[in-house]
């Protein structure tokens, strides 16, 4: 199980506050689909993602964003539990809509990356190494009940 | 492969990169000691004093090392052959350790250059900094 020390949760939690999730999660899901085209795989009904752009402005991928991260905001409330908060969610993930687990690892890649974009030099090592923790975590636990 | 657009991307981030090798190299060390630990074994000096002179030369290397690779980008495996050579035989650093390091350099560009480094330069970028890593890796067996 991960634990994440006192400075850990306050750097993450702190850097949360200041999100503005719903941009985030369409700036995070986008930048997936464009660096590493191979996950548009999931996505046959969400129309255009001919483009960059038409990607990072397509409608469904921004609604989706901000479905994804607001339950990643879950998360950040439950981070000496990530598994049992997302036991739920790793089944589905696993049974209905079959997901290879290293998408996860991709995504939360990325919105690291868009952390890092949106808060600049606020973004320092030692937050980004909490939220790669975070986002590992969370990797694992949507992992952890494939079979 | 890259396309021309691709190839373009890739010169564009160079130029962003261009006069801070020091700088950005030696950040992208740090972050890398700092949130993957265990990349430390392969900079046991460097990564247990952090001195902030040897990390900034240090970092000016692999920059410079970078930078050449993107003027021999169509040629990678010529251009970098001595590094190829250099960590098959002496550094031997486990080719698993190389996402860890661009995903660092990902984030020192995001940060410090926000909207200037688009979502499409980090595309390419990636895809070019991967087939460095192939080609760093490639005579290790």
């Amino acid at each position: 199980m991960v634990h994440f020390t006192a400075e850990e949760k306050a750097a993450v939690t702190s850097l949360w506050s200041k999100m503005n999730v719903e941009e985030a999660g369409g700036e995070a899901l986008g930048r997936l689909l464009v660096v590493y085209p191979w996950t548009q795989r999931f996505f046959d009904s969400f129309g255009n993602l001919s483009s960059p752009s038409a990607i990072l402005g397509n409608p469904k991928v921004k609604a989706h964003g901000k479905k994804v991260l607001t339950s990643f905001g879950e998360a950040i409330k439950n981070m000496d539990n990530l598994k049992t908060a997302f036991a739920k969610l790793s089944e589905l993930h696993c049974d209905k809509l079959h997901v290879d687990p290293e998408n996860f690892k991709l995504l939360g890649n990325v919105l690291v990356c868009v952390l890092a974009h949106n808060f600049g030099k606020e973004f320092t090592p030692q937050v980004q190494a909490a939220y790669q923790k975070v986002v590992a975590g969370v990797a694992n636990a949507l992992a952890h009940k494939y079979h | 492969m890259l396309s021309a657009r691709e190839r373009a991307q890739i010169a564009q981030v160079w130029d962003l990169i261009a006069g801070h090798e020091a700088q950005f190299g030696a950040e992208l060390l740090l972050r890398l000691f700092t949130v993957y630990p265990s990349t430390k074994v392969y900079f046991p000096h460097l990564s247990a004093c952090q001195d902030a002179t040897q990390l900034l030369s240090h970092g000016q290397r692999m920059l410079a090392a970078v930078g050449a690779a993107v003027q021999h980008m169509d040629h990678l495996r010529a251009a970098l052959s001595p590094l190829a050579d250099l960590h098959a035989l002496v550094l031997r650093v486990d080719p698993a350790n190389f996402p860890l390091l661009i995903q660092c350099f990902h984030v020192v560009l995001a940060s410090h250059l926000q909207d200037e480094f688009t979502v499409e330069m980090q595309a390419a970028w990636d895809k070019f900094l991967t087939g460095v890593a192939v080609v760093l890796t490639e005579k290790y067996r």
